[in-house]
């Protein structure tokens, strides 16, 4: 089934609602069929160049300033992402696998639905989320299951999780092999382990015992069993040794090398607790043991499969080391790195270095769009392919991964069309790309091009000033229109009257002061925080309440997490912050902190 | 077999999500009540926001004429941390700060409404089971506080469990706004209509004709205006001139109708940035056109241009727009309400509000549809009397009433079970061969004018079928009193009765302590009720300790510093934190400093100090109770408790000099709030699901 996108497609609006609904059959997974699809996606994600992405969350951000914007450096956009990434919560995570050959882009899309199910009855994936009313009205309006996505979506654990959730889950685990012997022991630790020997020995004894002589009746058995303790593990014959510490784990551990031969150790732990007691399992024969081994082995992997969730998936695009292609790579990769891998890093560079380890290659979509197309909005998925509309780039979208024909009338399958778009956008641009550059073919030119960090932006009204350009003003005795903010300020003070200078409000409670000459805003700041030089009509607001900021503060705010609903509280606390603990905090990060930014005065 | 019985609400919103909800209210209601007949599940009028303006006049007289009215909440979630569970070592104010961040934090789902009247002429009790769905949306666009809640993970799939339907909650739950949230919008509206003349002289500044395509289409629209006007003016009958060529083939059209007594064109199908091109040429170009904005309340926007004849017509025209702008946004504001008149009509009416355990159900309906909860248990409870002077809880009287306690068979006291111990004539089959029939009541369902007394059994934890549950219990529980409903006239009142006076108003806390809030305020019948005399001040927290420490291993660390009779107990708060519980005071003030010392000091002392086991690390944070209080009371919410203590900012400190027990403020509070000590609250607490924490106690 072909349907071959003409770059004629027209911007108006009829045309972008078409697109977003059911154009392409996806394969909607959720918990019931997520077994059977996972191989199906393992084989599409191998036969396939890319890997596009699309993520439906329950929030985005919770209030106007929260959101990233063109005042934001890397590092201040990382925790606005850092902090929506820990709160909300991935209902929905479509995934297309795609390769392009020429005109010819062939994808295989699915669309997920999660839920953060506690499987194991352990508190996690997650204790709770946070809902955006707004986001979830949205949701509605597109026709969102949510009770699909409730009942059925499938859950995951981070790998982080994972790794503790071994502790936790009470499995039996097999003892790691002892590679050194243990601090010297005390005379207590050898009398404890010469008891535990001996009655290992016995135990093993009758173990070999009623191996050779199989005649006993019933009752006898049993009341050996009963007399030795000795219970069964599966068919195996087992002894069972309480234990109150993991120092006494490991002893007993050393212990039983001695036994090594046919007596496997295995590590009972129970629910944050530690290790509980050591199984001592008796193996028939060496075959046996190897049986046992790899049995073990089976359970831990199915265990894994069903701890491990859609993290499954995730793993199958890290591994295969195919390039990940999003939309919006900062607010995605944040969600998919907190839920996925771990807890987020501090800051931007060890979440660079943490994320490239999982996904060495990732696209930023919005980063190429604007290389090629400087002004349009990647958002709005439609409104950037029509945009592209001026370059000649067919591209023939081949959904490969369905069985039988689409049935738009079910009205699931329609869910994740974006990500069907987003690899159509990515082949359209690379596309252009290679028509202005013949020299860039392979993918790695592509990379080398998206992971570009410097922002140009072409716009008339854009320019690159320093972040302590910046100044934030807030406590207006009134609100006010910015443009009548500005006119006040011209006539306030000598910085303004001579300097050339904006003003935009960033919410409703404080706007921020873009000076386009270095220096002056320090002028400003000084003049304020003056008693002497306050003098006129700046005097007049400032005892009215008015109070200002660097651009020091406003990142403050950030890093401390001082998530207020308006930036003036934030502002606020970050001041009262500073003067409760002088020792202003230097850390070096804080020096090395790119401070230049390119400010598209019309996006602010 | 629930989920068979389940109502037909489901398939019916997925039914209406696709057809874009263009169904109408009234085949919503007819859909819903038929079906329940046709099933045989029990009679519960749902409710959801296409039939709610219509069964809210029902809803009217049927409180209006109850005896009382039971209520039931759903919520997306109960604690915002594990810690924030109800713990052992808990004070009536920070339980209460607890519950405050619960209800603060969660959203409200579903919320089941049940007037009981008694009918003499039956001599039965009728009821009115309604079960509403109501979600926070957001229907006012103007200058919109960004709403958000959370949802607790293992209450999502307890919901998912007992088949909650999510879409017809988000789809069609019915909206609302607290006291506080309309009068916040209100003001908001008042500013927003007192700029706007400001702003749009601004905006018009702003934008100025610089794209050429811009240019093109202000001149054809300066032209095709002019035509208008010149035959509006000159053409005589102006109603019947079409507007020439605006309309042809295009999408955008532009008719002449009526605008407010005055000739208009209805300007349709332009996008925002053509329509202010249009008003830049209007302003530019013509002194006597003015262009209006519109919208309606089903927030469908309309465009005109108006002629006006005159600079005074004009200025008219401007107010009648702006006025009628303000009078369909204070409507907007007015169905925003939603959900909060129901409230509003069980708080007007003063009825005696029936729960149980429903102190987080109050706390949650104060802050959803009042305002922001207080910040201390005494203002709250100065407040809440305001708006429900009456409430009764059922879990308190089948507790504290012995005659109850001993009818219950010391079962458990949760809701269902309560209800099939007190009231088995409503589950058993065999209804009427009930031996001790006599003592039973008699409850009718009724629902859209149908009455029936033989039902089946509906589905727990939905909130209209619990509030019924609660509704029958405390009907129930009144006729072992020794309430005479039959030789009684109707204007008995409840909540005036002598019987219940001892248990109105009085909630539990917490249940799991055992701690009663008393919400009336004024009498506290000491008598029956005892003080609790937990030493607080005696209580150190420590947290951030070495992971692998247990409460018996910090309690030894402590008892060879301070002696072994020093630490009276350990409780483990969550894993990275306890309680310990000192013998006096002045343990917890030395222990303080001993740490501050042995922290700044690196001295050998530290390494063989008893104490330096607790302290290995160097994270290690300790404070006094009053700042577990100030952890508490943080809107913060980390899942693990040190995380939390380090956001919070508290470090370890000592307080120079503690609130002693004895301050006549504290003795004051701790009389409103009150501890049972019956047998029959000890045997409850044990059944009631208790908090688990480890405990090593001195023996």
């Amino acid at each position: 089934m072909q349907r071959r996108f003409l770059s004629s497609v027209s911007a108006s609006a009829g045309n972008s609602k078409a697109l977003t609904h059911g154009r392409w059959s996806v394969k909607q997974v959720k918990k019931s069929n997520f077994k059977s699809a996972l191989d199906e996606i393992r084989t599409s994600i191998d036969s396939s160049d890319f890997v596009a992405l699309s993520l439906q969350n329950t929030g985005s951000y919770a209030a106007a300033w929260h959101r990233v914007s063109a005042i934001d450096t890397s590092h201040t956009s990382y925790f606005k992402a850092k902090y929506a990434a820990e709160r909300y919560q991935i209902l929905q995570f479509a995934l297309c696998p795609f390769s392009l050959s020429g005109p010819k882009l062939t994808v295989h899309p699915y669309n997920f639905y999660l839920f953060p199910r506690d499987e194991l009855k352990l508190g996690m994936p997650s204790y709770s989320f946070s809902c955006q009313a707004s986001r979830l009205t949205a949701m509605a309006r597109e026709g969102f299951d949510f009770n699909t996505c409730i009942y059925e979506g499938i859950s995951y654990l981070s790998r982080e999780q994972e790794s503790a959730s071994k502790f936790l889950s009470g499995n039996p685990i097999l003892a790691e092999p002892i590679a050194a012997p243990s601090s010297p022991s005390t005379v207590a630790d050898a009398v404890f382990v010469g008891r535990i020997r001996s009655r290992v020995k016995n135990w093993r004894q009758s173990c070999l015992d009623s191996r050779s002589k199989t005649g006993d009746d019933d009752l006898v058995s049993s009341l050996r069993k009963l007399v030795l303790g000795s219970e069964q593990y599966g068919s195996r014959l087992c002894l069972t040794i309480d234990v109150c510490s993991e120092r006494q784990a490991q002893l007993i551990l050393e212990m039983l090398t001695e036994f090594a031969d046919d007596v496997v150790p295995l590590l009972m732990a129970s629910k944050g607790r530690g290790t509980q007691a050591i199984r001592a399992v008796f193996m028939s024969s060496k075959e046996d043991m190897d049986l046992f081994k790899r049995e073990l082995q089976d359970l831990e992997n199915e265990d894994n499969m069903r701890v491990r969730g859609f993290r499954e998936v995730i793993d199958l695009i890290s591994s295969s080391q195919k390039p990940v292609v999003s939309q919006n790579y900062l607010s995605d990769f944040t969600s998919i790195h907190a839920k996925f891998l771990g807890p987020l890093p501090s800051n931007v560079d060890d979440f660079s270095s943490s994320l490239s380890s999982a996904f060495p290659n990732v696209v930023d979509l919005s980063q190429l769009m604007k290389e090629i197309s400087p002004l349009s909005n990647i958002s709005n998925l439609p409104a950037a392919m029509s945009s592209l509309n001026r370059f000649f780039a067919p591209v023939d979208v081949e959904v490969a991964n369905q069985g039988s024909l689409l049935k738009l009338d079910e009205g699931h399958e329609k869910h994740g069309q974006n990500v069907v778009m987003t690899s159509q956008l990515f082949a359209k641009l690379s596309t252009i790309q290679r028509s202005h550059q013949s020299s860039v073919q392979s993918n790695e030119d592509l990379q080398a091009l998206a992971s570009d960090e410097n922002v140009k932006v072409w716009s008339k009204n854009s320019r690159k000033v320093s972040s302590e350009n910046l100044v934030f003003i807030w406590g207006l005795a009134k609100k006010v229109t910015a443009s009548m903010l500005k006119s006040v300020l011209q006539k306030s003070h000598d910085v303004f009257a001579t300097q050339k200078f904006d003003v935009k409000y960033l919410d409703r409670s404080c706007a921020v002061v873009v000076f386009w000459e270095k220096g002056s805003s320090e002028t400003f700041l000084s003049a304020v925080n003056d008693e002497e030089k306050l003098v006129g009509s700046l005097r007049e607001m400032v005892a009215e309440g008015l109070r200002v900021a660097g651009y020091e503060s406003y990142k403050r705010a950030c890093r401390l997490g001082f998530w207020e609903a308006d930036l003036a509280d934030s502002l606020d606390r970050t001041l009262e912050s500073l003067d409760a603990d002088s020792d202003a905090d230097t850390r070096p990060s804080d020096i090395s902190w790119t401070s230049e930014l390119a400010i598209n005065f019309d996006e602010l | 077999m629930r989920r068979h019985k389940r109502w037909p609400l489901r398939p019916l919103a997925s039914a209406l999500v696709r057809s874009h909800f263009s169904s109408s209210a009234a085949e919503t209601v007819t859909v819903s009540t038929a079906t329940a007949a046709a099933t045989g599940a029990f009679p519960l009028k749902h409710v959801t926001r296409s039939n709610f303006e219509t069964t809210l006049d029902d809803l009217r007289s049927h409180v209006k004429a109850a005896d009382f009215v039971a209520i039931d909440l759903e919520m997306t979630g109960v604690t915002s941390a594990p810690w924030r569970d109800s713990l052992e070592f808990d004070r009536y104010d920070v339980r209460y700060l607890k519950v405050k961040d619960s209800a603060e934090k969660f959203a409200v789902v579903q919320f089941g409404v049940c007037p009981f009247r008694w009918d003499s002429s039956t001599q039965s009790f009728v009821s009115h089971p309604h079960n509403f769905f109501i979600f926070p949306r957001q229907e006012l666009t103007f200058d919109p506080p960004a709403h958000e809640f959370l949802c607790q993970t293992t209450s999502m799939d307890f919901l998912a469990k007992y088949q909650f339907d999510f879409n017809a909650c988000i789809h069609e739950g019915i909206s609302y706004l607290s006291r506080r949230q309309e009068e916040e919008a209100s003001k908001r509206l008042e500013t927003l209509y007192d700029e706007e003349g400001v702003d749009s002289v601004v905006e018009t500044e702003d934008l100025k004709l610089v794209r050429l395509a811009d240019l093109l289409f202000s001149e054809r629209m300066k032209k095709k205006l002019n035509a208008w006007r010149s035959e509006l003016l000159h053409g005589g009958n102006a109603s019947s001139v079409e507007s020439p060529g605006i309309s042809n083939g295009s999408t955008q059209s532009a008719e002449t109708v009526f605008y407010h007594m005055r000739p208009a064109l209805s300007l349709k199908g332009f996008t925002s940035h053509q329509l202010k091109v249009i008003k830049l040429v209007l302003d530019k170009h013509f002194g006597d056109l003015v262009y209006i904005h519109t919208s309606d309340k089903s927030s469908c926007s309309q465009d005109f241009v108006v002629y006006t004849d005159s600079e005074s017509d004009k200025e008219n025209l401007m107010k009648e727009a702006k006025d009628e702008r303000k009078r369909v946004a204070e409507t907007k504001i007015q169905s925003a309400i939603g959900f909060r008149q129901v409230i509003d009509l069980l708080s007007s009416e003063k009825k005696l509000i029936v729960g149980h355990n429903c102190f987080l159900d109050i706390a949650h309906v104060y802050s959803k549809f009042v305002g922001p909860l207080p910040s201390t248990p005494e203002k709250f409870v100065a407040s809440i009397n305001n708006h429900f002077p009456f409430i009764v809880d059922t879990k308190i009287l089948l507790n504290v009433n012995p005659m109850l306690h001993q009818r219950m068979k010391k079962s458990s006291t949760s809701l269902s079970s309560a209800f099939s111990s007190l009231c088995p004539q409503f589950e058993s089959s065999s209804r009427r061969s009930d031996s001790i029939l006599q003592q039973r009541v008699e409850i009718d369902v009724e629902v859209d004018n149908v009455r029936c007394s033989n039902w089946n059994a509906g589905a727990k934890h939905e909130a209209g079928y619990d509030a019924f549950m609660t509704g029958c219990i405390f009907a129930q529980a009144c006729s072992h009193l020794g309430f005479d409903f039959k030789h009684h006239s109707q204007s008995e009142n409840f909540a005036q009765n002598e019987k219940l006076d001892k248990y109105i108003n009085r909630l539990y806390l917490s249940w799991a302590r055992g701690d009663i809030i008393d919400l009336g305020t004024g009498h506290s019948n000491a008598e029956n009720w005892r003080v609790s005399k937990f030493k607080y001040e005696n209580i150190v927290l420590i947290w951030n300790f070495p992971q692998k420490l247990k409460a018996r291993e910090i309690k030894e660390c402590l008892c060879k510093a301070f002696g072994s009779t020093s630490v009276t107990s350990v409780y483990h708060l969550d894993n990275t934190a306890v309680f310990v519980l000192f013998k006096n005071s002045e343990l917890v003030s030395n222990f303080l400093k001993l740490k501050q010392q042995l922290e700044s000091d690196d001295g050998p002392v530290t390494i063989i100090h008893p104490l330096s086991k607790i302290l290995e690390g160097g994270t290690t944070g300790a404070a006094d109770y009053e700042a577990y209080k100030e952890i508490c009371s943080s809107n913060i919410s980390k899942i693990l408790f040190s995380d939390q203590a380090e956001t919070v900012g508290v470090r370890s400190r000592t307080r120079p000099d503690p609130i002693g027990p004895t301050s006549p403020e504290t003795e004051r509070i701790e009389k409103m709030v009150a501890v049972t000590n019956s047998a029959s609250d000890l045997i409850d607490a044990f059944l009631a699901n208790r908090v688990e924490v480890e405990a090593a106690r001195t023996s």
